[in-house]
């Protein structure tokens, strides 16, 4: 599974195209950073409500391939700019964490 | 006399600061644009006030000393003490409950220790951003036990605030809250509010402050730390900011 089906599947809309579409290993759903730091793993999706610019540098860190920032939250210039500095696609979903983890835990797990 | 304090200042210490803001040119800085007392508050690490305490007797401004927490909600907190010395110790506890994360100086910008002429002295391993295992209720209350401000940063952003991690004012007592704009549309239950430059590059130093009376010098080194609590606990602070004034 990569970014390319997972845009498609759960219906979201991706604000930049500067990412890598490689394979998806699996997701993280957090809104603390900390908590994201200590447990995501590389090639993950991040899943938030934290649109923030400090999210992209979390996802940098742990190598993280894009970040679903859900309930339609409106994503800053500044985040935006840095994601497409560190090609970390940026998706935007009009679903809550419950719903878009659920959907995408079927996906990915092949449910 | 009447003290225009900047109680909010990142040095070069904090990654997302700016190398060349180092504590002498901060201070240098602050001195020009007329600030008379000024806070040093890295990210979750105290260790350039030592170089602050120095810069600040060479330019006549009197010096607090202190750290901007991440608390475990990743809520920014500022903590404020009248001596290095209790600062430094502050920062240690702070530093025990830091998560040992490595920090990527490449990426994330560098965190540097400098001493009062600008050489470097250490280079910090752990990345000062995360938030540390301590509750808000917590950082308040240690920093209140020993004789601090404590002071939740810029309640009114829409990241590592009060108002985005928890969309509400905590049931825990608080010296001050610090506000980017005014009105505030939180509640904030009678708390004093101060207003402050959260200056991470050299030109944003002294783009906001307080003002507040204190009586004439008396030599002790903690009666300008002593009339600022005094004038939070009076609600006397002045803001630099008015109402409607973009944040």
């Amino acid at each position: 599974m990569n970014i390319s089906q997972v845009i498609s599947q759960l219906q979201l809309q991706s604000l930049h195209d500067c990412w890598d579409d490689g394979p998806l290993s699996g997701a993280y759903t957090s809104d603390l950073m900390s908590d994201v730091m200590a447990h995501a793993k590389e090639a993950d999706l991040l899943i938030t409500i934290q649109s923030h610019k400090n999210t992209i540098a979390v996802a940098t860190l742990v190598g993280a391939r894009g970040v679903i920032v859900c309930n339609n939250r409106p994503v800053p210039e500044d985040m935006l700019a840095a994601a497409r500095q560190e090609n970390i696609a940026i998706l935007v979903s009009r679903e809550d964490q419950f719903s878009v983890s659920g959907r995408l835990y079927n996906l990915l797990r092949g449910e | 006399m009447i003290l225009r304090a900047d109680l909010h200042n990142h040095s070069c210490l904090s990654p997302c600061g700016d190398l060349y803001n180092s504590p002498s040119r901060m201070v240098e800085l602050a001195a020009q644009r007329g600030i008379t007392m000024m806070a040093l508050t890295d990210h979750n690490s105290a260790r350039n006030c030592p170089a602050f305490a120095v810069s600040c007797r060479r330019h006549g401004i009197f010096p607090v000393f202190g750290t901007e927490t991440t608390t475990q909600e990743e809520i920014h907190v500022l903590s404020l003490f009248a001596e290095v010395e209790e600062a430094l110790q502050w920062g240690e506890w702070v530093y025990q409950r830091l998560p040992d994360f490595h920090h990527d100086q490449e990426r994330f910008g560098d965190q540097v220790v400098v001493d009062e002429d600008e050489n470097i002295l250490d280079i910090e391993e752990r990345y000062l951003i995360p938030g540390i295992d301590a509750s808000i209720e917590e950082v308040a209350q240690e920093t209140l036990r020993r004789g601090g401000l404590v002071i939740p940063a810029h309640i009114d952003r829409s990241a590592h605030s009060i108002s985005s991690q928890l969309g509400f004012l905590p049931d825990t007592t608080f010296s001050a809250l610090e506000v980017t704009r005014l009105p505030v549309e939180m509640d904030t239950r009678n708390h004093p509010l101060i207003c402050s430059s959260d200056a991470h590059f050299p030109d944003d130093i002294a783009r906001r402050w307080i003002t507040f009376p204190m009586e004439d010098s008396t030599g002790d080194p903690r009666q300008p730390f002593n009339a600022l609590v005094r004038a939070l606990q009076e609600h006397t602070p002045a803001l630099s900011i008015a109402s409607g004034d973009p944040a």
